[in-house]
């Protein structure tokens, strides 16, 4: 999605929103499910979805899966986008399983090389484990913004701090990157934007002199990106930040959030179980 | 209490000192206003007073707290909210302060909450801070520094990027803080600050050169003279009604104001302080902008919709609040972005970029070069011109704007905003243009500075350019301009000549936009076209 705000920096800003993940806004009752929930039932999915080879286990994956979109109000369509990148492996998958050369195919192809029924059941199978996974991994991050990820991520690490890990570092350093990714690209379309504004031409001339015309918009985007940098630490002492002692903001749990956990745990072990 | 008993601080052992025996006193309950023109010291003191920046000798206090502490005790908002904000999501943003201080959770978000609803911007809890617009930024920079619960706060030319509308917004905001007991230390260079302030202060050099009440600031001709206000015209027509007796009161609005002018007889003087217009004549070889029912739209909204500009000629202004297509309207008549329909022409042909010179409203955009000679020579270089008139041109650009051989060496990031502005504006001109577009090109610069620019622009006009000035201080610019266009969301609302807009509120008020204090002034006291 491509949006613009007349913002105070009185240039028109055209970010691409696509960097920061799939998030769609909503109210469904999958986007008020705590995220740590979601993100711990991804997990036990995962392993699920490899422990599942029996048809009655694949019907109920299939089936909560369907669940699950429904409720998070997630297309089809935009499952197969998310499986996209992924296409190329995929067929490979199913074409290492089915295809068989060396003979002893149930199906003649071409000479020695056939298929096997076996097989064929086999890439189905792998296929539509990966379908499955990149379509609960697309309900969880198109109803969790990035920033409540982050927040789950670094309440779900905490015990890592015992082990001396500093994960409220970690977890700043994460959500800064999230200020930071619209903001680098705000920067880029500005002084693309100044540079064309005094005659600068990005798509004229040899390849070397377009090079060096891109080389001349990265040297000023992080020599300002290092100076916002150095703003924003700023920014954050004014406002008390030093790093320790900060209130952890994501809530205990709700009633409504233990008892999803708890049903999906359950679910998922009869899923590996049946 | 906040005490900051006789400071001194510089940037570097090298440079002089950016403050040098600085003392103020900031009581709960109390705003006092510093002015000063650009390069005084107000920045510096305002990061002096909550801690950020350590003096090399004196001290500050707040109720007995100092050093490290004092960052709890008082509150910062600086001029421009996008390098404050720290968090991707508004309610995070309101937050992190609170969660800084390691309060429970339950406060945290009570005082999230409670700050977001002290600044009407509950609705914007769930936004990303990225696609707010400027006003709506600072408001929330405010927030978040409000939720920490301050007894003091530092408010740094906070609504210097705003818009009019939104910076009435911040100064209620602000006056009920004060009410509630907050002291509030206020860097301001619009006249209209000082009217209501407990004391004002002027910084020169680094110096206080005049410190008092508000209405001895607005009698005084020696304040006025050193806050750099005497070429301001509001100012000297408010002047001009506190020295026959107005007190604040009688000057915070523009409909008091002219009662008090004429119940005292001096509407001729608040007249002609208010000063005049001065049009310039069209040469006959003038060039001419046009935009051509342009529609721009980014991801169905549509920022322009048809929007047509006929020949521009000599200086016109196009007006209207943030996000009525201004800024859109700006880049479309340089030929920077390409509506989606309908047309920019210069002299009748389609304006490609580089045709028609264009200057941001924040003058760091446009610079990005090495040294100020080479980001004025970056120009002239990509239209291939020698290195020989290269430099004749940097040169000649240079000198038109006043900067020194010294400046030539610098760094253009290490300069003073206005000298950044003469910067950019010498980077333009090195070009030679039949035609600028302008953009907030006054934002952030002191009064002395808008004088230089206006007269720079009609300059420009007499040449033969030209001038499109996109702003929303019109009051400001109606003294150099020709035409006025207003926008209002992404369509043109009226246009008439500026001297239908001189003394008339109407426009304005068609337009949604408040009606410049100067104007309304005019009105009221029936100051014609021409004074």
């Amino acid at each position: 999605m491509r949006c613009v705000s007349e913002s105070s920096w009185g240039v028109v800003l055209v970010a691409s929103h696509a960097a920061l993940g799939t998030y769609l806004s909503g109210n469904t009752p999958m986007h008020r499910l705590d995220a740590r929930v979601k993100l711990v039932l991804l997990l036990a999915m995962t392993v699920a979805a490899f422990c599942a080879t029996s048809p009655p286990a694949a019907v109920l994956c299939v089936a909560s899966l369907a669940v699950c979109l429904a409720v998070s109000h997630v297309s089809l369509g935009t499952v197969a986008r998310g499986l996209r990148p992924a296409a190329i492996v995929l067929v490979l998958s199913f074409l290492a399983n089915a295809v068989v050369v060396a003979g002893g195919a149930d199906i003649a192809l071409v000479g020695q090389v056939g298929a096997s029924s076996a097989g064929i059941w086999r890439g189905t199978l792998a296929v539509a484990r990966i379908a499955m996974l990149v379509g609960f991994a697309l309900v969880v991050s198109s109803t969790t913004m990035p920033t409540q990820m982050v927040d789950a991520v670094s309440s779900l690490a905490r015990p890592l701090g015992r082990l001396g890990v500093p994960v409220g570092d970690l977890a700043m350093a994460t959500s800064i990157a999230l200020r930071f990714i619209p903001l680098a690209s705000d920067e880029y379309d500005r002084i693309v934007l100044a540079q064309r504004a005094r005659g600068a031409r990005f798509d004229e001339g040899s390849i070397r002199t377009r090079l060096a015309k891109r080389v001349s918009i990265f040297v000023p985007l992080v020599v300002s990106l290092f100076r916002r940098a150095d703003e924003l630490a700023l920014a954050m002492g004014d406002r008390c930040y030093s790093g320790d002692g900060r209130t952890i903001l994501i809530g205990p749990m709700r009633l409504v959030d233990w008892s999803v956990l708890a049903g999906g745990l359950v679910f998922t072990v009869l899923v590996c179980l049946v | 209490m906040l005490e900051i008993k006789n400071v001194r601080f510089a940037y570097a052992a090298s440079d002089g000192l950016a403050l040098d025996d600085v003392s103020v006193v900031v009581r709960p309950g109390e705003r006092i206003a510093v002015f000063g023109v650009n390069g005084s010291g107000k920045s510096t003191l305002a990061r002096i007073a909550n801690g950020s920046a350590k003096p090399i000798s004196g001290e500050v206090w707040a109720d007995g707290e100092r050093g490290v502490d004092l960052v709890r005790a008082v509150g910062y908002v600086r001029q421009d909210p996008t390098c404050q904000l720290v968090s991707a999501r508004v309610f995070d943003e309101v937050c992190f302060g609170p969660a800084n201080l390691g309060l429970e959770r339950r406060e945290v978000v009570a005082r999230a909450n409670e700050a977001l609803a002290r600044c009407h911007a509950e609705h914007l809890a769930d936004k990303g801070t990225a696609e707010l617009s400027g006003g709506q930024q600072q408001l929330i920079a405010i927030a978040g520094v409000i939720a920490m619960r301050p007894r003091y706060l530092v408010l740094d030319e906070v609504t210097s990027h705003l818009d009019p509308r939104a910076g009435e917004e911040v100064a209620i905001l602000t006056q009920s803080l004060v009410d509630e007991g907050v002291g509030v230390l206020e860097m301001v260079h619009d006249v209209c600050s000082a009217l209501g302030a407990t004391r004002v202060m002027v910084l020169k050099g680094g110096r206080v050169a005049w410190e008092g009440a508000p209405t001895d600031f607005l009698g005084s001709a020696r304040a006025l003279d050193v806050s750099g206000l005497d070429v301001d015209p509001c100012a000297r027509a408010i002047c001009a009604a506190v020295r026959a007796g107005a007190n604040s009161e009688d000057c915070g609005d523009p409909g008091s104001l002219a009662a008090f002018a004429l119940a005292h007889g001096i509407d001729r003087d608040v007249l002609g302080m208010l000063g005049q217009r001065s049009e310039a004549d069209a040469s006959p070889s003038h060039h001419e902008l046009a935009l051509e029912a342009a529609t721009v739209s980014y991801g169905g909204v549509r920022a322009l919709d048809a929007v047509t500009l006929a020949s521009l000629k000599t200086v016109t202004l196009v007006a209207g609040l943030s996000g009525s297509g201004k800024t859109t309207a700006a880049c479309a008549l340089a030929g920077v972005i390409d509506p989606d329909d309908g047309a920019a022409l210069l002299d009748g042909v389609p304006v490609r970029p580089g045709c028609v010179g264009l200057a941001f409203q924040r003058p760091e955009t446009q610079l990005f070069a090495d040294t100020v000679a080479d980001d004025i020579a970056f120009g002239p270089r990509n239209i291939g011109l020698g290195e020989a008139a290269v430099v004749a041109a940097v040169t000649r650009a240079a000198h038109e704007m006043g900067l020194g051989d010294d400046l030539l060496g610098r760094s253009p990031f290490s300069l003073s905003g206005g000298q950044r502005r003469r910067v950019e504006l010498a980077g333009l001109i090195a070009l030679g243009y039949g035609a600028y577009v302008l953009d907030e090109p006054s934002a952030g610069l002191d009064s002395f500075g808008r004088n230089r620019l206006r007269a720079f622009v009609r300059r420009l006009a007499r040449g033969g350019a030209s001038v499109v000035v996109v702003t929303h201080a019109v009051g400001e610019w109606l003294s150099v301009a020709d035409h006025v266009v207003f926008l209002r969301d992404g369509r043109v609302a009226s246009s008439c000549d500026a001297g239908d807009a001189w003394a008339s509120s109407a426009p304005y008020e068609a337009a949604g936009l408040p009606v410049p204090y100067e104007v309304r002034v005019r009105e009221l006291l029936g100051g014609g076209a021409c004074g």
